[in-house]
């Protein structure tokens, strides 16, 4: 019988697939942290959720 | 519109404010009265944490890793003590890690040295107390338990904040990866100087100061990002400097205390909260958020780390802060430092002439 694969390990497969997208949102938080305020960077994060999704919507 | 202002500037919605003084209970008088008890931790949280994480034998021995090496480390300074313990107590012994460090063979390897026996030959009756009860008994079967001469008891204990355990009846007690999630470290550490004897030693080792401020600071942001506000979900823990001070006002003797980094690469930081999971680690602030992270603040909090802390491979770090601690039970036979005024030379008349 196959292993079962925890949601949470699907999950990080999904958002492994999104570095890119990662990286953009991560370098938009980053870039000025210490004025980090409620959807400051909502653009790049609907683009890396986009990406998550599309990823955890193909099939394996 | 008075009265609106006043029923605004009452908290009566509070239902739970983030530190409640505990309700008041018996215990043994560490400091003045009057001082409240503040209940950071949920107990019973911890509690069911643990034992989840017990009940998942093969997850919870695949992170047994970072508890076995802090073990092992508490263990090696007992190499420094040339003395037999007949009874020795491990408090919060999570899955026995400090008895299975204590059996392994050659404890200080050396290879100009012939293999030496494990630490166990030190010690006659082991105590292994813990709250949980699953994660105790977890490698009861194991061969560990009998390969050497050392008794292992394993003792459940009703809550790690109160030892049931009589005035001067250990010769040591050791205590690994278990008091950061103490409320009442004082008291703790002022009933653990009441079961040592005389000139016994108390060493532990806990987490403290900056441990897993990467994930701290990811989650601090994203959560910010995303919802606009966050909620604490690493624990406060204690500083090294304020560990000393505790040490003393417990009444402990010839304190050492001193502080390692052991530093840990995750692929992720899903990977990481898994394992933190599987050791019984889990967040058990009482005034946490309810309810798991959403999917979007994990997805941010993962881009933000590799951003901010994250390696060149790819992978992340997560800094877990260790503070070792030795005390000494007080004994009439042991060095002390002189009283005040008591020197006949003048350092500074030394210093200069010896210049």
């Amino acid at each position: 019988m196959q292993p079962k694969t925890r949601p949470i390990q699907r999950f990080a497969q999904a958002v492994g697939k999104c570095t890119p997208e990662a990286t953009l949102y991560g370098k938009c938080v980053v870039a000025d942290y210490n004025s980090i305020h409620k959807d400051k960077c909502a653009k790049e994060f609907l683009k890396l959720k986009d990406c998550y999704l599309a990823a955890a919507k193909a099939p394996k | 519109m008075r009265l609106n202002l006043a029923r605004v500037c009452r908290p009566q919605n509070l239902s739970r404010p983030l530190l409640a003084p505990t309700t008041p209970r018996r215990s043994y008088a560490f400091q003045a009265a009057g001082g409240p008890v503040f209940e950071v931790f949920n107990r019973r949280t911890k509690w069911l944490q643990k034992e989840r994480a017990g009940a998942d034998v093969e997850r919870s021995r695949e992170a047994d890793y970072l508890k076995d090496e802090i073990a092992s480390r508490v263990c090696e300074r007992l190499l420094d003590i040339k003395r037999h313990f007949p009874r020795v107590l491990d408090l919060g012994a999570n899955s026995c890690n400090i008895a299975r460090a204590l059996t392994q063979e050659n404890p200080d390897p050396d290879p100009a040295m012939p293999i030496s026996p494990p630490l166990s030959t030190k010690i006659t009756e082991l105590v292994a107390a813990d709250s949980s009860e699953t994660l105790l008994y977890r490698d009861a079967e194991l061969p560990f338990n009998t390969s050497t001469d050392m008794t292992i008891t394993r003792h459940v204990l009703a809550d790690e904040e109160s030892i049931p355990f009589g005035p001067a009846s250990f010769d040591m007690v050791l205590s690994s990866m278990s008091m950061h999630w103490v409320n009442d470290l004082p008291g703790v550490l002022a009933q653990i100087n009441n079961v040592l004897k005389p000139d016994c030693p108390f060493i532990g080792a806990m987490l403290g100061g900056d441990t897993l401020f990467e994930l701290r600071t990811s989650l601090q942001l994203a959560e910010q990002e995303r919802k606009g506000g966050m909620s604490p979900h690493v624990s406060p823990l204690a500083d090294t400097r304020d560990v000393g001070g505790l040490l003393q006002k417990a009444g402990f003797k010839m304190l050492t205390v001193d502080v390692e980094d052991i530093i840990v690469d995750y692929p992720d930081s899903f990977a990481l909260m898994q394992d933190l999971q599987a050791m019984g680690e889990n967040n058990a602030i009482l005034g946490r958020e309810m309810g798991g992270l959403s999917r979007d603040v994990l997805i941010a909090a993962d881009a933000i780390y590799h951003e901010l802390h994250g390696n060149e491979d790819g992978t992340i770090p997560a800094t877990f802060r260790i503070i070792h601690m030795i005390g000494w039970h007080e004994s009439a036979d042991q060095a002390k430092p002189l009283p005040r005024g008591s020197g006949d030379i003048n350092l500074k008349d030394f210093f200069e002439k010896t210049k």
